[in-house]
């Protein structure tokens, strides 16, 4: 409890978003572009998330992805049904007159789609792990969860990556 | 000491049709992505073509697509970032096909180095130009617009990119509400400049330098009017 207070607190500080779930506090770790990278989240070279929840795992960007894309004014999602494979495209969005292209850390079926994400695209920017998630999938096989990295050695990746 | 030497090589492709160049830039994404090649640059012009971004704004469209085509004018829908635009003959056209993953660079900072390098290139010809506000990505002169940036990321490889305006025929941009900002005007460096301008293929020199520069590469390895099918095997 006092943790998830501090945590709080030192994000409003430091103008950090945080991800705080009622149900579980998460330890956060400060890169040294001070982009917010959460504890029980694994983590993609390419900068996206999941979050394995039950059956269904939560896919998004991190906070340190939407930072260096700038204000997201446009994301373009598949439908549900589809399916997404390990390190392929599975949507895209746009920010300053860039397309880039949102690779997805699983394979499986797509089951649920953000669809507050086509009203207000900027959840991405401001929530990048809580209401800015982009689709849920119902991983067709687990293990691949195991080749991500975790917070610790993602915060280490960012750092070593580009400095900025 | 060691150097880390950073290679960029540059095709200047004249005018080129804007299916074909983009053809030649999925090649191209494809290949640096595998590897195969270093960082390419494409300089060119195309004939007179509108274009739409992903988000297909076809409102901004002001005359009918069949209006376009007896203007001698093509229209495009592509994947890049960005609303409707135009290029035509007399435009430089800069198409990098870079890994930003290589320089850490995200898309903000991409296309703000973008940006940089159409300044520079106008302060050159003594123009002041600056970046747009926020949300009105480009290179304006006062409330005139004259460089447009318009990009694609794909696991960190570019594609598309930018459009500076040196004496293009600036009628053509009447047809539309220009990168979806009604009530501001396109200019050129033209009309920018007091005297004349130099040869415009010293124009395209001074861009692709800028470019160079700004975005630190010691190594240009130039091809002039390659074979489009040079990269086969």
């Amino acid at each position: 409890m006092a943790m998830r207070m501090w945590a709080s607190s030192t994000a409003n500080a430091l103008k950090l978003s945080t991800a705080i779930r009622p149900h579980f506090s998460p330890a956060f770790s400060l890169s040294r572009c001070f982009s917010t990278v959460l504890e029980g989240f694994k983590y993609a070279n390419s900068h996206e998330w999941v979050k394995h929840e039950g059956p269904v795992a939560a896919v998004g960007i991190t906070d340190h992805a939407q930072d260096h894309l700038g204000e997201v004014v446009f994301v373009e999602l598949p439908d549900a049904g589809s399916v997404v494979s390990q390190g392929k495209s599975f949507g895209n969005v746009e920010s300053v007159k860039a397309t880039s292209d949102v690779n997805s850390p699983i394979s499986g079926e797509v089951v649920e789609v953000n669809s507050k994400l086509s009203e207000t695209p900027g959840l991405i920017n401001s929530s990048p792990y809580e209401d800015g998630w982009m689709i849920k999938v119902k991983p067709s096989n687990p293990s691949e969860l195991e080749s991500l990295m975790g917070s610790k050695e993602y915060t280490k990746f960012c750092e070593e990556e580009g400095g900025h | 000491m060691r150097v880390l030497t950073r290679s960029l090589e540059v095709w200047r492709l004249g005018v080129l049709n804007y299916l074909e160049a983009l053809k030649l830039q999925e090649k191209l994404v494809t290949d640096r992505k595998s590897g195969k090649i270093t960082d390419t640059l494409l300089s060119l012009q195309h004939p007179p073509t509108y274009t739409l971004g992903k988000r297909q704004t076809v409102h901004n469209l002001l005359v009918s697509e069949s209006q376009l085509k007896s203007m001698g004018a093509e229209l495009h829908y592509t994947q890049r970032g960005g609303d409707i635009t135009y290029h035509g003959p007399h435009q430089a056209i800069l198409y990098p096909i870079i890994s930003l993953r290589d320089i850490g660079f995200g898309a903000r900072k991409y296309v703000e180095t973008l940006e940089l390098t159409m300044i520079e290139l106008a302060s050159l010809h003594g123009v002041k130009a600056h970046a747009g506000e926020s949300g009105e990505t480009g290179v304006w002169v006062g409330e005139r617009k004259i460089g447009a940036i318009g990009v694609r990321i794909s696991s960190g490889i570019t594609s598309h990119g930018v459009a500076f305006n040196i004496d293009p025929d600036l009628s053509y941009f009447e047809h539309i509400v220009p990168c979806g900002i009604a009530d501001k005007e396109v200019t050129s460096l033209k009309r920018e400049v007091d005297s004349d301008l130099p040869a415009e293929e010293l124009i395209h020199e001074q861009l692709i330098s800028c470019f160079v520069r700004l975005f630190g590469y010691n190594n240009v390895i130039w091809k002039d009017n390659p074979s489009l099918c040079d990269q086969q095997s």
